[in-house]
């Protein structure tokens, strides 16, 4: 079975924030165990990974839209999409607590942002991954 | 022929691939086409791995002209 164009963007998205944001990642995480702790030093580092993402999304995009035809999402999609949003929220939910445990604890704002920083993207990562896994095994 | 409700996670059997085939051999495209869904969303609805709406049903039912029941059926999960 051929992939429809709305599946080929869940690749295309989950593909572009493996790399760029997996890149980021690993560059703030060597940046906090180097002992930055101000958290101003990270931001052109932030900007230049969404500036990345966008591209590599971008060209992904053009690439999904050159390889088939390009139809509008119809109910299947938004169900999926639906489905793999409630069942990826609870990541995002737990980010938001232990933000919050961190900010009790009076830990540094570095640490919270890059708590939820991680936890949105391990989000986004679940909801994708659900969203291919139900394109291929139905809903 | 239906579609096998066992390998099936809806539990409703359609018998979309014989009316297709008894409808001049229309492709999954031009059913697609006419009920306003694209091709894969056709392909996993005839398959058994999709629901599809009541709205979407009904426009199937109506493109081979023939009652809702006649295409679906209810054979549980």
């Amino acid at each position: 079975m051929s992939s429809s164009f709305e599946e080929k963007s869940v690749w295309v998205q989950l593909v572009s924030l493996l790399i760029v944001l997996g890149g980021y990642s690993i560059g703030s995480g060597t940046m906090l165990a180097n002992g930055v702790m101000l958290l101003v030093p990270y931001i052109p580092v932030f900007a230049v990974a969404v500036v990345v993402l966008l591209l590599v999304m971008a060209f992904g995009y053009i690439a999904a839209a050159l390889s088939g035809k390009r139809e509008k999402p119809d109910e299947r999609d938004r169900q999926i999409s639906w489905r793999a949003e409630s069942n990826s929220s609870w990541v995002l939910a737990s980010g938001v607590f232990f933000a919050l445990c961190a900010l009790i604890l009076q830990l540094q704002p570095v640490w919270m942002a890059h708590l939820l920083l991680l936890f949105w993207f391990a989000s986004e990562l679940v909801k994708l991954i659900l969203q291919a896994v139900y394109y291929r095994r139905g809903v | 022929m239906k579609s096998d409700p066992a390998s099936s996670p809806t539990g409703i059997r359609n018998n979309i691939r014989t009316l297709r085939f008894m409808a001049s051999e229309m492709t999954q495209q031009d059913l697609a086409d006419r009920i306003g869904v694209s091709r894969q969303t056709l392909n996993a609805i005839e398959g058994g791995k999709y629901s599809p709406s009541l709205e979407v049903a009904f426009k199937i039912a109506l493109a081979f002209n023939k009652p809702l029941s006649e295409v679906f059926e209810y054979v549980g999960s």
